[in-house]
Parts: C-alpha cells; sequence; structure tokens
C-alpha cells in the first residue's frame, strides 16, 4: 500500500491492454513500454500481465503505507529512498513508513513500478489500464494525482510469498540477483526496425531512401496516443485515397502534408492515412523510451523476422519467469 | 510489401498478432457485405488463438497472440502469418460473397438544432437548405455502419442524401458527447467529449458509449441505424429515464 504525495507529469496504471474491445473502437492502451512492464512483474513472481504504475520522466514521490514488495524497471527515472538510490529490475523490500521518489534518468521516459500481487484497480473491458480519452480503468479513468492511496490485490503467488519471506525485516532490503533487462534490448537504441507497411509502394523512391536514411526527431506533440516525427515530409508517388481500415500500435503513418506519425499504445483502432511501416514490436519498448527532442532512424527487417523476434522474446520472458520460480521453489 | 492472394482477395500482415484481408479497393455496398459475411463466417468458425475482428470499408483485420499459435500448433506453416492467412484462404474459398446477414435495425431519437446543432446555422447557409429540410432528410434515410473507430463507439454511418454532404471543419472544436454530425458524405454520433471535425447539427440523448455495458457500444458495424426528430422536452424525459 502505498500513499501517493506528488504524481509527476503522467502517472497512470497499465498492464499489458485492453484486447477484446478493438471492434467497438476501444484503443489497446496498456504500458507503453510492455517490457519493462513485464520485467518488474516477473521480478516479483506476479503475471506478466498484473497492473503496474506508469511514470513519464516523473519527479513522483509516495510513503509506503505498509510494508511492500517492489519492483521497478524501466529507463525513465530510478527510485530513491532519501539519497539511497535503490536497485531496478530486481524486487525491493520496503518497510512500512518509508519516504520513496523517482529522480529522472537522462536515458529515457518511462519507469513501471510492480508491487507483489499487482496494485488493485477494477478491470474495465478486461482490463486495468487507464485509457483517459474515455475516462475508465485505472483510478477512476483518471492519471494518478497526490493523496491517492494505492492498494495491492491479495492474488500472491507462492513465488511471489517466497520472495517476500527471504527479504522481509526492518529495513530497505534486497537480493543480489537482478534480471538483466539490457539484454532483452538491442545495443543499438537509436535504430527502429520496422517492417513495410501495406502502402510502403505508394511512395517515390527518394521519400523510401529519406525515410531509411534521415533521423527523425520525437517532437512536442507526443503522447500516448502517438508520436509526431519531425524530419523531411515524404512525396507520394500514388495519389490514390485510402479507406479508413485497421490501424494498431507502432503503425508509422504519413499524413497528407508527408509528416510522420507512429501510433502508440492508445491509438484509434482504424486511420485514413498511408501506412508506409510498422515497427517491430520488440522495438515498440525503445519507442516508449523517447523523449521530445531524442532522434531515430529506421531499418528494414522482413515480417518473419519481426515475428521470429517476437516469438524469442518472448519464449525468453518465459523462461525467466520460469527460472525465477525454479530459484525460490519451496524445498 | 508480402501479401497473399486469396481468389479475389488479398491477405496481408498488419503486425505480429494481425493479418488484414482486403476485399477489392472501392467502397460500396458489395465490398461491405462481404468484409460483414465474412466476419460472421470467421466468428463462428474462430481458429486457437484469435482474439477480435475489426470490420472496415473493405478490410477485415483478424487480431490474434502469436504465443497460442504457436502453443497450439494447430494450423499448418512455418511462421503465424502463414498459418492464419492459411486458415483465412480456407475460408474464404468456402465463403459465399452472396451471403445476406441480418442486421440488427436501430432508431436514435435527435434533437435536430437549437443549442445542440451548434453548425445548423452555417450548415442551412452553405447548402441552401431550411432547417427543416434538413431535418427531413437526414432522418428519412435509413444508414449503415459502415465501421467503428476514431474513440470508442463512433460510427460512421454510409447512406448520406448527397444534398447533406459539406466539407469538415479546418480545426477541430470541442464536441459534447451525443453530437450528431455530418463530415463529407459521412454522418455519424460522437460517443464522448472530444475535439472534433464534422459539422454538428443535433444530439441524441442515448448514451453512445458505457464502458459498463456488456456491450459498451450502442452500436456495431453493420448495425442499420433510422435517426427519430424529438424536440427538446423529449430530450430532457429521455435524460431523466437514463
Amino acid at each position: 500500500m502505498i500513499r501517493i504525495k506528488k504524481a509527476g507529469l503522467m502517472t497512470t496504471i497499465q498492464d499489458l491492454g485492453r484486447r477484446h474491445y478493438l471492434s467497438q473502437g476501444v484503443p489497446i492502451s496498456g504500458a507503453m513500454d510492455d517490457l519493462s512492464a513485464q520485467i518488474a512483474n516477473i521480478a516479483l513472481g506476479n503475471n506478466a500481465n498484473d497492473a503496474v504504475i506508469e511514470f513519464t520522466q516523473s519527479g513522483a514521490l509516495f510513503s509506503t503505507e505498509a510494508d511492500a514488495l517492489l519492483c521497478l524497471s524501466g529507463d525513465g527515472a530510478c527510485l530513491k529512498a532519501g539519497t539511497q538510490r535503490l536497485p531496478a529490475n530486481r524486487p525491493l523490500f520496503v518497510p512500512s513508513s518509508v519516504e520513496l521518489h523517482l529522480e529522472n534518468l537522462p536515458s529515457g521516459c518511462r519507469s513501471y513500478l510492480a508491487v507483489a500481487g499487482g496494485w488493485d484497480v477494477p478491470e474495465v473491458l478486461g482490463s486495468r489500464s487507464t485509457y483517459i480519452t474515455a475516462k475508465f480503468g485505472g483510478v477512476a479513468g483518471r492519471c494518478i494525482k497526490p493523496n491517492d492511496l494505492l492498494k495491492s490485490t491479495s492474488a500472491i503467488s507462492a513465488v511471489t510469498m517466497a520472495i517476500g519471506d527471504g527479504l522481509r525485516g526492518d529495513a530497505i532490503n534486497y537480493p543480489k540477483w537482478s534480471i538483466a533487462r539490457d539484454l532483452f534490448l538491442p545495443a543499438d537504441r537509436k535504430t527502429i526496425r520496422v517492417t513495410c507497411g501495406r502502402e510502403f509502394d505508394w511512395f517515390d523512391i527518394s521519400s523510401i531512401n529519406t525515410f531509411f536514411l534521415q533521423d527523425y526527431t520525437l517532437g512536442r506533440n507526443s503522447n500516448r496516443m502517438g508520436y509526431q516525427l519531425d524530419g523531411q515530409a515524404l512525396i507520394r508517388s500514388i495519389q490514390g485515397e485510402l479507406h479508413s481500415t485497421a490501424v494498431t500500435p507502432g503503425t508509422i503513418q504519413v499524413t497528407n502534408n508527408g509528416d510522420l506519425i507512429l501510433l502508440m499504445a492508445d491509438c484509434q483502432t482504424t486511420g485514413g492515412y498511408p501506412r508506409i511501416a510498422q515497427v517491430a514490436a520488440v522495438d515498440l519498448p525503445l519507442c516508449a523510451q523517447l523523449k521530445p527532442g531524442d532522434s531515430i532512424n529506421f531499418k528494414e527487417i522482413s515480417w518473419k523476422e519481426a515475428e521470429k523476434l517476437y516469438i524469442h522474446q518472448k519464449l525468453d520472458l518465459r523462461k525467466l519467469a520460469f527460472t525465477i520460480g525454479q530459484k525460490h521453489a519451496i524445498t | 510489401m508480402m501479401g497473399v492472394k486469396a481468389n479475389d482477395l488479398i491477405i496481408y500482415p498488419l503486425s505480429e498478432n494481425a493479418v488484414t484481408i482486403e476485399f477489392g479497393n472501392t467502397i460500396n455496398e458489395t465490398a461491405i457485405g462481404r468484409v460483414m459475411a465474412f466476419d460472421r463466417q470467421l466468428t463462428n468458425k474462430p481458429f486457437a488463438g484469435m482474439y477480435q475482428t475489426v470490420p472496415a470499408y473493405a478490410t477485415l483485420t483478424v487480431f490474434f497472440d502469436p504465443m497460442e499459435i504457436v502453443y497450439q500448433n494447430e494450423l499448418p506453416g512455418k511462421s503465424c502469418f502463414e498459418k492464419v492467412s492459411g486458415y483465412l484462404k480456407g475460408l474464404t474459398d468456402e465463403h459465399n460473397p452472396g451471403l445476406k446477414v441480418e442486421n440488427d435495425m436501430i432508431t436514435i431519437p435527435v434533437c435536430y438544432g437549437g443549442k445542440f446543432g451548434t453548425d445548423m446555422e452555417y450548415f442551412t447557409e452553405t447548402n441552401r437548405l431550411t432547417v427543416d429540410e434538413v431535418i427531413r432528410m437526414h432522418s428519412e434515410s435509413i444508414y449503415k455502419v459502415c465501421m467503428i473507430g476514431f474513440i470508442p463507439g463512433f460510427t460512421y454511418l454510409g447512406g448520406l442524401n448527397p444534398a447533406l454532404e459539406i466539407p469538415r471543419k479546418d480545426t477541430p472544436v470541442k464536441v459534447m458527447p451525443g453530437s450528431v454530425g455530418i463530415g463529407g458524405t459521412q454522418t455519424g454520433i460522437y460517443p464522448l467529449e472530444t475535439p472534433g471535425g464534422w459539422q454538428i447539427i443535433g444530439r441524441t440523448p442515448l448514451r453512445m458509449f458505457d464502458a459498463r455495458r456488456q456491450q459498451p457500444s450502442l452500436l456495431k458495424t453493420g448495425d442499420r441505424v433510422k435517426f427519430e426528430p424529438i424536440n427538446f422536452s423529449d430530450f430532457e424525459q429521455y435524460r431523466s429515464e437514463g
């Protein structure tokens, strides 16, 4: 149980998203950096889909109102108790009445705080994710604000229990092991891998070259719905009108002015702009860590490659959960 | 661009967990009918791992969990895309484009003009019609929900009288929930407060989207819709009845 004192810029509850109402126009939502959200949960023996708190850059401040087993992951901030910097990507036992704050890291934008059992907010349409536009999910469909009291569910796994038992005491405590989050990410975090979109060949050859050779900078007008990518405008060689069709997080649309929009977690379910490319799902967490002014470039991979990367990452996360389970098996 | 031909259709990957079936390149009743019929066929006979379909004007997008597909290992093919597109292609072979889908008919009460129809005056001036003509023309057609998107429960309705076509606003303005608008050749209802670019001619007292309902969106793709003009006191009456 924690009490929020300072909420930070844009702090919401998210899980891995709302998948079953796309046909009614309800976006997927969920953690922008789903890799970090899953790692924070797995480190605690939670389900990968349990609700976490998504902090954006931050400045958040909160205190424990009871003993808590927490885990922070992501690149937006580090967790501190006073001047003591607490490690990320591993379980943290924090006794009651300790004040913790998030200090910005220059390396990224978003951080995820998991709690043993997951944060307890009601499921709306099959998910705990906050969707601000329609004001549902998370804490009453809104951002977290000062004085909010956030509780964990009582659904604690045997693994979580064992992790907690090993760390509980009078002081902040954490194990020697941590999850090597870096191993899930490519060394080059500036290059975003994409597959060709359905309307890729609507663009002339020089525009395709521009797309792959130039850097794009994240614009100010970027949020959970989508990113504005600033760079040289693209020119279409086919002027046909596209009939609105399904889009999904990672879709890169080109507006009539030739500007790029990268759709993110809260994006609308359909769109009418030509789709030049689709960001590989495994590289969306890199995009989630971008701040306005950061630049990226795109590199083409095949659909098969993107699918293989996705499946491997999912298998690696399952192996990781299994290993942590084994490590804490009651013998 | 990787795509698979299936009879006269094209199947292509949208993302790691979605493929789209394209039913030609033109919007017409036939294309929309085929999308709806195929959607019905697929929903009745889903493959393991499939969790949603999103129908649009001339496409049906199928969402699935690749890990489910890998674990179930029921479908032949080397990749999830091959497995899913193979399954969909198999269904298109049995697909009967002439198959008629029975659609629900839903009547939406609308209080036109006045304080709800914030763009009615602009509308009548631009299209050289009287308010009564606008109301009559808008409420005598039967529309079809061609697509849902933009925001939860926002419907794109086809079947607008060409005399009512009007360009969208250059800059979106704040629109109240229930607002009935016209943008280009389409009409629709804004379910939530949002910035919107369509010209607003009235408002319905019905809750078009409610996350607490089993079917949160009042309308679904394929539904037929009729508007029924009501006056302000009817509107208040509907509201008080919730």
